[in-house]
């Protein structure tokens, strides 16, 4: 229970992350943050029916779900290729507009066209 | 119609968050136990069915493999998309000024040797160490791969642990004496061939009556091949495509 | 041991988001890898920590060093 709590507020803080930081690179740690606390929830709740890592052994009691941790592998491999495709795109607008933050490149973007 | 005052910031900040809070809430105070019909299926059937002691290899490559192949042409995509982009911000690096003081200290550190202004962050000492660690990290990466059926690992560990063994060996190339496995091309022929061998693999099973993705060695001897046979293509894949990706960040693509 | 390692992820979450140096930033970000994968072998998932640890410790790092490198490492506006 108590961990449930503590990981609503990690997603909380990466969903503040996200919507109220006006650097882009703070809105990509915020990214990074929800997808850690989106795995960390599905292992969470995948080992609560089971003591055992899911490698079979002769003379073992029950294991843990398996199925989650088959699917937040693949949810940790598709945040790390959002994360490279974002900071590419963050570059670029760092070359292009010479700044981090929102507010300056919406200016600057503005004044171009 | 009249102009109404914005809202601070902070007020809209808190009411997003305090509305995305309401609405997760039932998620996280839920009471409903987690269902075990599917460990106790794998439990019982999961070995003899795909031959691996890993279920967790036993369910990406054999159960949900159609996920796999879903997760490799997302990375084909996010590689692709970045080396377009990173084509232009080289080209826009290089029309800045000398006076740019974070041109400088990139250049400083480029692998390319040609474009490398000055040796004060190339250091012989780091070039030394990952250049001889970089073998080692590259065969604990095929270990890792190789074993995914038996203990922990597979696919996409042993692909990453790659990876980080090519950038190893790019980093520790000497003045004169590069590596082969840090080139361009040839990571990019080793990515393309791994992808369509995966591909051809997973048509495989359709020649032999097990449909998309089946296991073609189901009935003979030792159906664990096939699994080992995915692990390979797909570690070889990631660890080409995320090393080539590493490798062109630090300027080192030709 | 959850309950720690939680406790302690939240707080490098806060501190990630709101560091003057982006750099520092980065490095809790790796830190907040390293301390789920630790997490993830607790709760009987090998698997997913060697993924991870590989990952957030590894490449995630490598990308984030790369982008702040080529621009500026200060936030600006924000504390």
């Amino acid at each position: 229970m108590v961990e449930r709590a503590l990981l609503l507020c990690l997603l909380l803080i990466g969903f503040w992350g996200v919507v109220a930081k006006k650097n882009i690179i703070k809105k990509i740690f915020g990214l990074n943050i929800l997808n850690a606390a989106a795995v960390m929830l599905f292992i969470l709740e995948g080992n609560r029916i089971g003591s055992e890592a899911p490698i079979l052994e002769s003379g073992l009691a029950q294991v843990v779900d398996p199925i989650p941790q088959a699917l937040m592998l693949t949810a940790i491999v598709i945040g790390v290729c959002v994360t490279a495709l974002a900071l590419a795109l963050a570059v670029h607008l760092y070359q292009i507009t010479g700044s981090f933050d929102i507010e300056t490149i919406r200016e600057r973007i503005q004044d171009e066209t | 119609m009249g102009k109404r005052k914005a809202w601070s910031p902070t007020l809209q900040a808190c009411l997003a968050i305090g509305a995305m809070g309401v609405v997760l809430l039932p998620v996280f105070l839920s009471q409903t136990p987690w269902p075990t019909v599917a460990r106790d299926y794998l439990m019982q059937y999961g070995q003899d069915e795909s031959g691996a002691r890993n279920l967790v290899s036993a369910i990406y490559l054999g159960y949900r493999a159609f996920d796999t192949l879903g997760e490799t042409i997302v990375l084909l995509v996010a590689v692709i998309g970045t080396m377009g982009l990173l084509s232009r911000v080289e080209s826009l690096v290089n029309t800045v000024g000398d006076d740019d003081n974070t041109i400088q200290t990139v250049s400083a550190f480029s692998l390319r040797g040609d474009k490398r202004s000055s040796h004060v962050l190339r250091t012989h000492l780091l070039e030394v160490v990952t250049g001889k660690i970089g073998p080692i990290v590259l065969l604990f990466g095929f270990y890792v791969m190789l074993y995914g059926h038996l203990s922990p690992g597979g696919g996409f560990q042993g692909g990453v642990i790659i990876a980080s063994g090519i950038v190893f060996l790019a980093l520790g190339n000497q003045q004169d004496n590069t590596s082969a496995l840090s080139k361009s091309s040839i990571l990019g022929g080793i990515e393309s061939v791994s992808f369509l061998l995966f591909i051809i693999v997973a048509m495989s099973g359709i020649f032999f009556g097990k449909g998309f993705f089946g296991n073609p060695l189901a009935d003979s001897a030792y159906p664990v091949g096939f699994i080992v046979l995915l692990n390979s293509i797909i570690g070889l894949k990631v660890g080409a495509s995320i090393g080539f990706m590493c490798i062109a960040m630090m300027g080192g693509h030709d | 041991m959850t309950t720690i390692l939680l406790i302690l992820i939240v707080l490098l979450a806060v501190y990630t988001l709101s560091s003057k140096d982006l750099l520092h930033g980065v490095i809790a970000l790796s830190a907040i890898s390293l301390l789920s994968a630790i997490l993830f072998y607790i709760l009987q998932a090998p698997d997913v920590a060697i993924t991870e640890a590989a990952v957030g410790a590894g490449v995630s790092t490598v990308i984030f060093v790369w982008a702040i490198r080529h621009s500026q490492r200060k936030d600006d506006n924000h504390g």
